[in-house]
């Protein structure tokens, strides 16, 4: 009996160790799991496709994340030909990080009424498609309708530092722009700019094609007159003009958004899929106060440019082909489902990705017709990435250099620019994979 | 009869395989103690030293976590993080300032703490309890707090300073402001921990000694560095030891207060490592930079015991 009870907690634990070693989740036939992070516009796409499931007799897994280990934790599931998930959150930022991961998409139902544009971000090498969009996410400029008309609402820098400081001066106003600018959140304020007068980060200058990109060898345009004079215009903001807190070169778009919901700005730049949360008087003190606008240009640029890019499902290359199938027919069910899109783009302000829709929604709905005009109809659209595996490393190192840049002396801008030059061409360059 | 008998019978039976019975039951022991560890031995190593091992393997291949091809580049990895500027100059001198001022602070104002806390007073009980609040809340949520909290718009503090009609500092917008605030956060969250031990401490102290200075009409600051702290060392030197040797991982608090930033300028080891690894994608150069900060820690920790066991011997 002793010898019987001295082996029971052995041969218990190498049952529980085998058991813990050969454990994999059931697989009903039937089921599709969905990874994404947890957002309104994403929450109401994933509706849609559970909706499609519960009709058609497929069991839906939602596995939602957090933002801040999203991408290592996808990466290493897809690196390993993990199939963890059927269908993943996708972002152009991603799109070329992944590609040789996911499957082609270009047969997925309602691939035709899409944008064609935005998923340039998402070729594989052999130039298919490997996503499907699920919402637009357009950088558009964000103003206070009760404070400015929209005659006056800035076409220029110029002007929106004449009129921030005029509501300033009147008190209507704490602050006149406030936008992220924190890494992660550099679009928000110096990319926008950057781009509207007429610079980029790279040269040749609003180039994608990496080939093109290697063969010019990443030279950062920092050094260039434009983008001196972008970094000099926010150093202004911040520093002598006081448009802009001077903190901004801290914020993250939580701490931007919550100024300019509060009241205490008058112009802002962020996702249109804020617009949602900017007009929800549950959180917001300016809800139905907002306005979209045209980019105010730079000095160098006279016509208005936009970017417009997606968010995205993907499908794991590595899926079973009945997975693989299941997981295209969900997301075409998507694309195809009108009154689905409607209600997302009136629910969160995303977007809808079936182009189909736009006529219809433009005419019915003042808000989308005017995000139509200053962003879908704009003709010179910027790719507001680089799509290459080193774009995470590119991005890091230019919000360190325009950080430090900004918070220094003006006279030193040049310099910091100077040496942020080898900085970033590192960044782009470094070889971490073949 | 029959008891002389079995008693006989029990010690003929006994006196011979006595050896071999005891054996036996030592291995039962052996294998019920083997079977009641076997699962934390299993965990340990399938979670914590395997990943370890595969960890400093990738340090020394080019290994992506987006395309882990694992060529061997030897010590390439190794060369990059110790010929980094950054990691040199300003990682590494912000993780030991850290350390420093973080526990130095946090075990004077425990000690202090703990000193009231061990006279006694009526509302003592609630007190402690209070003291002990940040123990009770998470390092990310405290931290998040303490991000709003020094809001340059609509931070508490900032708020305070302008009713006493003060400047109000962009506090994470300046590195010196924003590395205090990194400190703070730090000594706020461990203080109590400080607290709690060293209150342990003072209440295992024996009476004597005190009774002696109270005849003596020593002064409290005398019983204090004379009598309090000499006999309190061996557990401020476990204290001080078991916190530098976190501090020197601390994360949390840096990555919510200010990501490193500006412009890297707060960046400490943690940080560094986590961008490497997750941020840019290099989980070879995070991991050669984790061994690194691993060597570097050793070396700092046996320093640290070396140096506390020489105290100890001096308290003695």
């Amino acid at each position: 009996m002793k010898r019987k009870l001295g082996g029971l907690p052995l041969a218990g634990s190498l049952l529980l160790g085998l058991a813990a070693l050969g454990a994999t989740p059931a697989q009903a036939e039937g089921t599709l799991k969905i990874c994404y992070m947890s957002q309104p516009v994403i929450d109401a796409n994933v509706a849609m496709m559970e909706k499609w499931a519960n009709a058609n007799g497929v069991e839906f897994e939602k596995n939602p994340m957090s933002y801040t280990v999203y991408l290592p934790k996808m990466s290493q599931m897809l690196s390993n030909g993990g199939t963890d998930c059927d269908i993943f959150w996708h972002n152009d930022d991603w799109g070329q990080l992944w590609k040789q991961w996911v499957e082609p998409t270009s047969d997925v139902a309602g691939m035709d009424k899409i944008r064609k544009g935005p998923m340039r971000a998402f070729p594989n090498d052999e130039g298919q498609p490997t996503a499907v969009p699920l919402a637009h996410t357009v950088g558009t400029f964000f103003y206070r309708t009760d404070l400015v008309d929209e005659k006056d609402v800035p076409k220029n820098w110029a002007e929106i530092v004449a009129v921030g400081h005029k509501l300033q001066e009147e008190g209507k106003t704490k602050w006149g722009y406030v936008g992220g600018m924190t890494h992660q959140n550099t679009w928000f304020s110096i990319w926008w700019s950057l781009w509207t007068n007429g610079c980029d980060i790279f040269n040749p200058k609003f180039e994608r094609d990496n080939a093109v990109l290697d063969k010019s060898g990443w030279v950062p345009t920092l050094t260039e007159d434009c983008h001196r004079e972008t970094i000099e215009f926010w150093w202004d903001n911040l520093h002598k003009d006081k448009i802009s807190p001077e903190a901004m070169v801290s914020y993250g778009r939580n701490e931007a958004n919550a100024i300019f919901m509060a009241g205490e700005s008058a112009f802002t730049f962020a996702d249109s899929t804020f617009w949602g949360e900017f007009n929800n008087p549950e959180k917001s003190k300016i809800a139905g106060k907002v306005g979209m606008a045209l980019w105010p240009m730079g000095p160098r640029l006279n016509n208005n440019v936009a970017w417009d890019t997606i968010w995205a499902w993907g499908i794991p290359k590595a899926l079973d082909p009945k997975q693989k199938e299941l997981a295209k027919k969900a997301l075409g069910a998507m694309l195809l489902d009108h009154e689905g899109q409607i209600a997302q783009w009136k629910g969160t302000g995303g977007p809808p990705p079936n182009t189909d829709l736009w006529p219809e929604l433009a005419s019915q709905d003042p808000v989308f017709a005017k995000l139509k005009e200053v962003v879908f109809d704009v003709k010179d659209q910027v790719l507001s990435a680089y799509y290459f595996p080193n774009w995470p490393a590119v991005q890091k190192a230019y919000a360190d250099i325009s950080t430090e840049a900004l918070s220094g002396k003006r006279e030193d801008i040049p310099a910091v620019l100077e040496r942020g030059m080898k900085t970033l061409h590192d960044a782009a360059v470094q070889q971490i994979a073949k | 009869m029959a008891t002389i008998a079995g008693d006989r019978q029990t010690a003929s039976r006994g006196a011979i395989p006595a050896t071999r019975r005891r054996s036996r039951l030592m291995g039962e022991r052996l294998y019920f103690q083997i079977g009641l560890i076997l699962p934390s031995v299993l965990v340990l190593l399938l979670f914590q030293v395997v990943p370890i091992f595969i960890g400093m393997d990738a340090s020394f291949r080019r290994w992506s976590l987006y395309d882990p091809d694992k060529t061997w580049v030897g010590l390439e990895h190794y060369r990059y993080v110790l010929s980094d500027t950054n990691f040199l100059f300003t990682v590494l001198p912000n993780t030991f300032l850290l350390m420093v001022a973080s526990v130095s602070l946090s075990l004077a104002l425990g000690m202090a703490v703990a000193l009231l806390l061990h006279r006694g007073f009526a509302a003592q009980r609630l007190v402690q309890t209070v003291v002990l609040l940040p123990l009770m809340i998470g390092p990310v949520i405290s931290s998040t707090m303490m991000r709003w909290t020094f809001n340059d718009q609509f931070g508490v503090v900032n708020a305070f300073l302008g009713w006493l009609g003060l400047g109000q500092p962009a506090w994470l917008a300046d590195r010196w402001y924003a590395f205090g605030v990194i400190v703070f956060t730090d000594v706020w969250l461990w203080t109590p921990w400080f607290a709690l031990l060293l209150l342990a401490g003072l209440k295992s102290l024996p009476k004597e000694p005190f009774e002696a200075a109270a005849l003596d009409a020593a002064g409290r600051w005398r019983v204090f560095t004379h009598i309090t702290v000499p006999m309190l060392r061996p557990v401020i030197g476990v204290c001080v030891v078991i916190r530098a040797i976190d501090c020197f991982r601390t994360f949390d608090q840096v990555w919510l207060l200010t990501g490193g930033g500006p412009a890297r300028s707060t960046e400490v080891f943690s940080i560094y490592v986590y961008m490497e690894a997750f941020q840019n994608l290099n989980f070879a150069r995070g991991s050669a930079a984790a061994v690194i900060g691993t060597l570097i820690i050793m070396v700092a920790g046996l320093a640290l015991y070396a140096l506390i066991n020489r105290f100890m011997d001096v308290s003695r």
